[in-house]
This record gives structure tokens, C-alpha cells and sequence, in this order.
């Protein structure tokens, strides 16, 4: 028995499964991304780049187009995952996604107004670049906090209520969208539709650079929670009772994630499915403990981000297929089996 | 200031709490101690507020007027994390929203850091626990699969491995247990008294919620009962629980045999 208790012993936060777990999907990341960077509609050699022998129309694809590209879209998918991860956590709820629960919509719309009324009022192209974000971040921010009011106090029948109340935040945020199509001039609109896809495509380092800084700093802020959250899921009082200040834990993840998902989206578009199906993905492998789960979700999401690009811009060369469109055929059957399951429980 | 008064207790004095919407008062002026190494138990016919009192002295809600100290310390200046080590709360509890393990769920009592110091102390706790409660079997079982009363066995330990110090610490902190014998059959909670009856003989302050008036005759130090918010009475079992009082309050013809402290419900 005490041999028992003794295994069991282990306060070291991780498990040794949990850090090879961890470990693989780093090298994964690394991997999918170094793979991603060489191939495309247009080959490169990476060998070539690092020799220095590549040619200028090579050393330029490989700078300007392949690398901002397969950034962006590990930052997305880490931050989505992280941002899923981290709000399944905190309302104690397996459904949580960003995108089911009408976070990125609000922060779509935040961003559809600033492309849309922006230029009418004005606003340059550099303020525009900081601006955007903003927009995007006090969106997905202000969709968080009603969430939580108008859900705290459900208890477990909390889950129900936060789909029923996401499908009206996007329904909202999809009329807000749509005034501002029909008001919007030609080009306008041309922005304005690739929120509705999701997609990589067309970015630049000056948009790309203050959207990183963000989502770097709310995904450093999350990390830390991690014990908290574990606690959390014991019920409020429990946590508080177990010397969690809780008020504080709400507040910190609710302002990362809505820096994460606010920023991700503004560059990216709303990208579904992805933080519901990410945590869950990285729970089945490794278990349920939010020290291993935030970064496992962070680094499985970029991983599979990229690789979800890769196809979208390979499978049907030279076009491209939404990248959205990708992760939604994966993360929709998906969702339905969650909810089967949940029916057996 | 030099503190005159050596002795350790967990007390509340003129607390009421008042619902403003209902405009019920759910506690009303009532005013108790728990001394080290006592076990007080609160029993009271249902929407008494015996939960309400336990949830108050633990610091969850604040009363509208009164005032709850720990150890001399007014409970408003413990931080949230001060509070979670000088008492440990066992209540009725929700469910886990994801598939914790039971050895997790225990581990989150622990609230003594993860530096290597504490990660040996925490494996003696651990150790001495699991064994106490006779809980080794269950530590590798998802927590949701267990029945309601493993359930409160698995919380009841997780509430010691919050509550554990070492043997130098001079304080011995509080235990406050709301109903921590629902669900359970009788091996399992004349076990668990035992357990609260020997931590108490360690020096732990225990508050306890009870619906058995035997087994609190029995495993009783002080007994208070609670009646629409008020304490109707508080003192020795033998003092307190007497067939005039208890056919009073929880309004049914009930007998009690002095001698012995038996009481009989028909």
C-alpha cells in the first residue's frame, strides 16, 4: 500500500508520458513548419537558402511570402488551441470554442468596422495595422464577459446555456457584418468577405509583426494559470477555499484569450473548429492537467495550423481552398461526436 | 500588542446574513466558538442554516454585520491563500467537468508549494492519508466514475491533505465539515468520525453539520442547534440534547435516555 501511495506521490507537475508528449509535439511543429516553408506552388531548396546559393526570386518567395505565412498560421493555431484550452478551463465546459461560442465572430465584427468605417474616417495605413487588432481584441473581449455573466450561475447546465447564447452572439455579430457589407464600397468589401473563409494568404511583416508580439504576450500570460485551472474545475468556492483567488483567474484569461483570438483573427480571419478540437485532441493523448495541456494545446494547434495551410494551398494548385473551410470539414464531425458522447455520460 | 488570550479558537460572534431580494434573514445573530482539539457540532432541522454558517465561517459569503476570527486574526485580513491554510472545508460538492484522476483530485488539497521540500512532505501526507481513509484502491480511478459516497471519502481526503503541517507547526488549523457522512454506509462513517475524533485529539478545531443526533451525542464535544437562523441552544451534548428541546424543535415526539444519551425518534 504504501508502495501505492508512494507512485502516487508525485507533486512534480508533469508526468514522464506528458513531457515525451510534449517534446513530440514540439518537433512536430518544428518539422510541419520546415516542411511547409520549402514546398508550395513554387519549390524551394532550404539547403540552397542557407547556403546562400539560392537565387533572388527564391530568397524572396522563401522571405516575403513562405515564412510570414507558415508564422502566421502557427500563431493562429497556437493561440486558438491555447485560447480553447484555457476557456474549456475556466467555464469548466468541454465545448468552449472561440468560434462555436461567437468569440471570433465578435471579433470579426470589431474588425469589419474598422475596415469598413475606418477608411471613411480616415485612418492611415500604419494606425490601421494597430488598429485592427485593437478592434479585433475589444471585440472577442466584450463577447467573452457576457458570456461569463450571463453563464455564471448555471451551474452545470452552464454548457447548454453558453452554445445557446454563442449561437446568438453570432448571429448578432453576422447581422453587424452584414450592415456593414451592404454599406461598404467594392474594395472594401473585398476585405471584408475573407473573414467569413479564413485564410493565410496575402500577409505582410508589417501587419504580421504587431499581431505576434500580442498573441506571444496572452499566450506567456495564460501559461502560468495552469494550476489555477486545475482547481477551478472543483467548482468555484472549492478553489477559492483552496486559496485561488478566482476574480483574478477570470479576468486574466479572459483578457489573454481575447488578445489571442482578437489578434489571430484580425489577420486571419475567423478559422472554426480549432479550439474545440485541439485541447481535446491533447487530452486524449496526454491527460487532463492544464500544466501540460496549455502548451500541448498551443503547440499542437500551430502544428496542425500549418499543416492544415500546407494542404489548402497544395492540394488543388495553383488555386487555393479556404483554410477555414479545411478545419471546419475536420472539426464539425467532431463536434457532433463530442456531443454524442456527451448524450452516453 | 502583546495578545493576552493564548488560546486558539475559530470563532463568530453576532453574525447575521441577510438575502436582500427575499429580505429573509438566513442567520441570525448567532455567535460561537471552536477551540483547538474540539469537535462542535451543528444540527438543526433543514433550512436552519447550518450550510449558510458553515460557508460563512469558511469565508465564502461575508455577513452583513458580525465579525469571524481566526486564531485572534479577523478572517477580512487573512488573504485568500492564508485562509486556505489555516482551515479546510469539506461541503457538499459538483461535479468535475473533465476526467481527473482521484490521486489529482487529492492533490489539489495540497496548498504547501511544489519546491523539492515540499514534494517529499506532500508524498508523507499523502502516504499517511490514503491509509487513514483506506483509499488506495480508488487513487488511479477517474474521479467520475466513483459512486456518491467514494466521492465524499476522496474529499474528505483531499480536505486533510489541506489541512496537514508539520509536526513542529503550532497551530493545527480548523476543519469545517458540512453533512461529511451523506452517502456513506455505516462502516464508512463511524470510520470517518473516528478519524475527525483522533484529528481533534491532535489539536484540529472541528465544526461539524450532522443530521444523526446519536452520532453527534456521541462523537461530540459541544453541540449547537440551529433553528430559522438563530442558535436555540449551544453546549455538552448532555446539556444540550434533551427530549423537552429536540421534540420542540424538530417537531416530532422524541425520547431520550439520559443515562446512556441514546435518542429515540418514535
Amino acid at each position: 500500500m504504501r508502495v501505492i501511495a508512494h507512485k502516487a506521490a508525485k507533486v512534480k507537475n508533469l508526468s514522464a508520458n506528458q513531457t515525451l508528449t510534449l517534446i513530440s509535439l514540439l518537433v512536430f511543429a518544428v518539422a510541419i513548419a520546415t516542411l511547409a516553408c520549402a514546398s508550395g506552388s513554387f519549390d524551394i531548396s532550404l539547403w540552397a537558402i542557407v547556403q546562400g546559393q539560392a537565387s533572388a526570386l527564391e530568397n524572396n518567395v522563401f522571405m516575403q511570402i513562405r515564412v510570414p505565412r507558415v508564422l502566421l498560421s502557427g500563431f493562429v493555431g497556437a493561440s486558438l488551441g491555447l485560447s480553447g484550452a484555457a476557456l474549456q478551463g475556466l467555464f469548466r465546459n468541454p465545448l468552449a470554442d472561440p468560434g462555436l461560442i461567437g468569440v471570433s465572430a465578435g471579433a470579426a465584427l470589431g474588425a469589419a468596422i474598422v475596415i469598413v468605417l475606418g477608411s471613411r474616417f480616415g485612418v492611415g495605413a500604419t494606425l490601421g495595422a494597430f488598429l485592427l487588432p485593437m478592434a479585433a481584441i475589444s471585440g472577442a473581449a466584450l463577447v467573452i464577459l457576457l458570456l461569463y455573466i450571463l453563464t455564471s450561475g448555471f451551474g452545470y447546465q452552464g454548457v447548454t446555456y453558453m452554445l445557446l447564447v454563442g449561437i446568438a452572439v453570432n448571429a448578432l455579430a453576422s447581422v453587424g457584418i452584414g450592415i456593414l457589407t451592404y454599406i461598404s464600397s467594392d474594395s472594401e468589401l473585398r476585405g471584408l468577405t475573407f473573414w467569413t473563409m479564413g485564410s493565410f494568404g496575402g500577409v505582410t511583416w508589417a501587419l504580421l509583426v504587431p499581431a505576434l508580439l500580442l498573441i506571444t504576450a496572452a499566450l506567456l500570460a495564460m501559461v502560468p494559470a495552469a494550476r489555477a485551472l486545475d482547481l477551478l474545475q472543483l467548482g468555484e468556492i472549492e478553489a477559492s477555499r483552496l486559496g485561488i483567488d478566482v476574480g483574478r483567474l477570470r479576468y486574466r484569461v479572459i483578457f489573454a484569450a481575447a488578445v489571442a483570438v482578437g489578434a489571430s483573427v484580425s489577420l486571419s480571419g475567423m478559422i472554426g473548429f480549432v479550439g474545440l478540437v485541439i485541447p481535446h485532441l491533447v487530452r486524449i493523448v496526454g491527460g487532463v492537467h492544464h500544466c501540460y495541456l496549455l502548451p500541448g494545446s498551443a503547440m499542437a494547434g500551430a502544428g496542425l495550423m500549418i499543416a492544415a495551410d500546407l494542404i489548402a494551398r497544395t492540394v488543388i494548385q495553383p488555386a487555393e481552398l479556404p483554410v477555414g473551410l479545411i478545419t471546419s470539414a475536420i472539426g464539425s464531425p467532431f463536434f457532433l461526436w463530442l456531443i454524442f458522447r456527451m448524450k452516453k455520460l | 500588542m502583546v495578545n493576552l488570550s493564548d488560546e486558539k479558537t475559530v470563532s463568530i460572534s453576532g453574525v447575521s446574513l441577510s438575502v436582500i431580494i427575499g429580505r429573509q434573514s438566513l442567520l441570525d445573530n448567532v455567535s460561537l466558538n471552536v477551540k483547538e482539539g474540539e469537535i462542535l457540532s451543528i444540527i438543526g432541522p433543514n433550512g436552519a442554516g447550518k450550510s449558510t454558517l458553515v460557508a460563512t465561517l469558511a469565508g465564502d459569503m461575508t455577513p452583513s454585520n458580525g465579525t469571524i476570527s481566526y486564531d485572534n486574526r479577523d478572517l477580512t485580513e487573512l488573504s485568500i491563500q492564508d485562509r486556505a491554510m489555516i482551515r479546510s472545508v469539506m461541503a457538499q460538492s459538483q461535479p468535475v467537468a473533465f476526467d481527473f484522476s482521484v490521486q489529482d483530485i487529492i492533490k489539489m488539497g495540497w496548498v504547501r508549494g511544489s519546491d523539492i521540500e515540499s514534494t517529499s512532505r506532500y508524498a508523507t501526507a499523502l502516504a499517511c492519508i490514503v491509509e487513514d481513509c483506506s483509499i488506495a484502491h480508488l487513487l488511479h480511478r477517474k474521479f467520475n466514475t466513483l459512486s456518491g459516497g467514494e466521492h465524499r471519502r476522496v474529499h474528505f481526503a483531499r480536505a486533510l491533505v489541506q489541512l496537514w503541517r508539520p509536526e513542529t507547526c503550532s497551530s493545527r488549523g480548523y476543519l469545517l465539515l458540512d453533512e461529511p457522512v451523506a452517502n456513506l454506509d455505516l462502516a464508512h462513517e463511524i470510520r470517518l468520525l473516528k478519524q475527525v475524533r483522533s484529528l481533534a485529539d491532535q489539536g484540529v478545531g472541528v465544526l461539524l453539520v450532522l443530521h444523526d443526533l446519536n452520532i453527534a451525542a456521541k462523537f461530540s464535544d459541544k453541540i449547537a442547534i440551529l433553528q430559522a437562523g438563530r442558535l436555540a441552544c449551544i453546549g455538552s451534548p448532555g446539556d444540550v440534547l434533551t427530549a423537552e428541546r429536540l421534540t420542540r424543535i424538530f417537531q416530532i415526539p422524541i425520547s431520550v435516555d439520559t443515562h446512556s444519551l441514546s435518542i429515540s425518534y418514535y
